[in-house]
Parts: C-alpha cells; sequence; structure tokens
C-alpha cells in the first residue's frame, strides 16, 4: 500500500517536471545536417532536433554541417559549415521582453532574424552593457538593432 | 628570411580575413534594421551599417561599406538563409464566460494550432492563458491556468508531446481591451499560443 503511494507521487512530479521546459533553456535546435555538435563544457552532444540550450553551450559544425536554431525572444539563427559559435551571454524576461543576448562568431558563417530582445535600449553609449544583441568577431563587435543579416568569418 | 616570411604571413592574414564581412538584408515583410560595427579594440567610433543589401567588411581596420550590387549575395550566404527556421506564429483563442470552454468561432483556430506544430521540427508551443476581469484576480489566476491546460491537454491528445509545450496562466493582469473590474469582455477571456 505504502509503496504504491509513493510510486503514484513520482509519476506526478515527474509530469510536472517534464510538462515545462528545462531549467536555464534558450532555445532549441529545429533541424540539423552533416557534423553538428553542441560543446556544454566538456560534454559534447549531438545537436539534433529538439535539443534543447543553455548559456555557455558552443555550437560547432565541421564541413558540410548545418545547424537551425531558435531562441527564447524567438531569435532565429542558422549556422554554416565550418562554424564555431559561442552563446556566450542570453538573459531575456519573458514578461518584460527585455534582455541582454552575445553571441561569438570565432569562425564560419550565421544568418540571423533578431528577435524582442533587440528592442531592449538603453541611453549609455557602451553597447556591451547596454543589453540588446551583439554579436562578436574576432576583430569586432557587431551591434544588432534588427533585423536580417549574415556574418561570415574566414580565419 | 626571417622578415620575409613575417611579410608572407601578413599577406596571409590581410587575404583572408578581407572574407569576414557582414551582410544587412531586408527583413521578411519589408524595411530593415540596421548594425553598429566597433573595433574590438574599442579606439575608433561605431560605424553603422544603414542601407539593406550592403556589405561592411569585419577585419582589416575601419570597416569598409559597399552595396551588394547586382551579383547579389555569394552562393554559400543563400544557402544559408534558406535554413533559417521559419518565424514563430500566434494563435488567439476565446472563451465562454468563467469557464474553460471555447467560443465557437474559435474552434477552428485549435485546428489551424494542430497543422502549425505538424509542420514544424523540433517545434515548442507556449500557452498563455488570460481572463476578463469579472471575479477576483486569485480565482482569475486559477481559471487563466485551466484554459492553458485545455489547449495543451487538447493538444496532447493530437498526438503532439507534452515537453514541447508550456502552459502559463496571467489572470486578469495582461488585458487586451483594458476595463474596469468586474466587467465582462469577450475579448480579453483568451489563450494566446505561440508556435515556434
Amino acid at each position: 500500500m505504502f509503496s504504491r503511494g509513493t510510486g503514484h507521487l513520482f509519476l506526478v512530479s515527474l509530469a510536472a517536471l517534464m510538462s515545462s521546459p528545462a531549467f536555464g533553456e534558450i532555445g532549441r535546435i529545429k533541424s540539423s545536417s552533416g557534423v553538428a555538435t553542441v560543446q556544454r563544457g566538456t560534454e559534447t552532444l549531438p545537436a539534433s532536433t529538439g535539443q534543447e540550450l543553455l548559456p555557455g553551450d558552443w555550437l560547432e559544425t565541421g564541413k558540410g554541417g548545418r545547424i537551425s536554431l531558435t531562441f527564447a525572444d524567438n531569435t532565429r539563427f542558422a549556422v554554416g559549415p565550418d562554424s564555431r559559435i559561442a552563446l556566450k551571454k542570453f538573459e531575456y524576461d519573458p514578461t518584460t521582453q527585455k534582455g541582454s543576448f552575445v553571441a561569438k562568431v570565432e569562425r564560419g558563417s550565421i544568418a540571423v532574424v533578431t528577435g524582442r530582445i533587440t528592442k531592449t535600449r538603453c541611453d549609455s553609449p557602451t553597447v556591451s552593457r547596454c543589453g540588446g544583441m551583439q554579436i562578436e568577431t574576432p576583430e569586432s563587435v557587431i551591434d544588432a538593432r534588427g533585423t536580417r543579416f549574415i556574418v561570415t568569418v574566414k580565419r | 628570411m626571417k622578415c620575409r616570411s613575417i611579410a608572407i604571413c601578413a599577406m596571409l592574414v590581410a587575404a583572408g580575413c578581407a572574407h569576414s564581412s557582414v551582410v544587412l538584408l531586408p527583413d521578411e515583410d519589408g524595411g530593415h534594421g540596421e548594425i553598429g560595427i566597433q573595433q574590438a579594440e574599442g579606439k575608433s567610433g561605431e560605424t553603422v551599417l544603414k542601407d539593406a543589401n550592403s556589405r561592411a567588411t569585419l577585419a582589416g581596420g575601419q570597416p569598409s561599406i559597399r552595396p551588394l550590387g547586382a551579383k547579389g549575395l555569394k552562393p554559400n550566404e543563400a544557402a544559408l538563409l534558406a535554413t533559417l527556421p521559419p518565424p514563430a506564429k500566434g494563435f488567439t483563442l476565446y472563451f465562454h464566460e468563467g469557464t474553460t470552454e471555447i467560443a465557437a468561432d474559435s474552434v477552428g483556430t485549435l485546428e489551424q494550432i494542430r497543422a502549425e506544430v505538424a509542420k514544424r521540427t523540433g517545434a515548442e508551443v507556449q500557452v498563455t492563458g488570460h481572463t476578463d476581469t469579472v471575479g477576483s484576480s486569485a480565482d482569475n489566476d486559477v481559471l487563466s491556468r485551466r484554459r492553458a491546460a485545455e489547449i495543451v491537454n487538447w493538444l496532447t491528445t493530437k498526438g503532439f508531446d507534452r515537453t514541447m509545450m508550456s502552459a502559463v496562466g496571467r489572470g486578469e493582469r495582461e488585458l487586451k481591451q483594458a476595463t474596469a473590474d468586474d466587467v465582462s469582455n469577450p475579448a480579453n477571456r483568451r489563450v494566446e499560443v505561440l508556435v515556434r
């Protein structure tokens, strides 16, 4: 009787966990092809459809590899072959629809359609502290004020 | 000899970096945004890419801007655009007063939501319930959550996994039409569904 009761409780809490997205999730992979991985610390995860993404993840593609993904503020990314891209920072408040997104393109290419986060503006001239969306490349920092663009880094 | 190899390296670096660039494109619905570019060293000011269909260099000193011209995007760039996920799509369902019963004219919207979720790979569904101002705000929090749960449950009966869905209730906090308290308003009794 006792064990049946606790078993039931366990199922209920598991269902509750599964009905909401993973804590800290910032986006998900929508599709991928070829050699495509997510580097999380020392872990290497396949960049498979539905894979949840966390701040600090690196997206890596090999020759011919591609990854398509979306973020919680509706930002959309298409990552091209031979790319290495860091999701350095993603902080977003879905209620105020404000936040800060910093990505880094170490090499390769990326197409971006910006989301709600780029509507975050402030008066400070220091873009990196202003929220919104910045993309770093080895020699520059891009402040993306919308809306559709492509960044290519050849090394 | 040492000097020559440094010169060759410098040439190779310059040639490689000349390909790093950002291209600003028109939005999918017309208009276009703007891109600010600062060199990583941060010494010089910001260069602003203002015109759609133009390219700015991202290496080798101050960015230089050029229109894309008749040749347009490079083939690898065009291929990249083709793999962007589709934009998120929003739907609104309306409800009878004080219930989780969907209004007759919203029944068709359910099927549109089902079709939209079905055609996307790795779909995510965000469901947000709302109420009008009839009743207490605590009761409306519960009702708005039940309305959201109703839609999530319906989608699971269509074979979609709960892990792709999230549901919240906002009670009477986010009225579509501003009203006084205790006002029945069909536009406010709604569930907003975002399919991404």
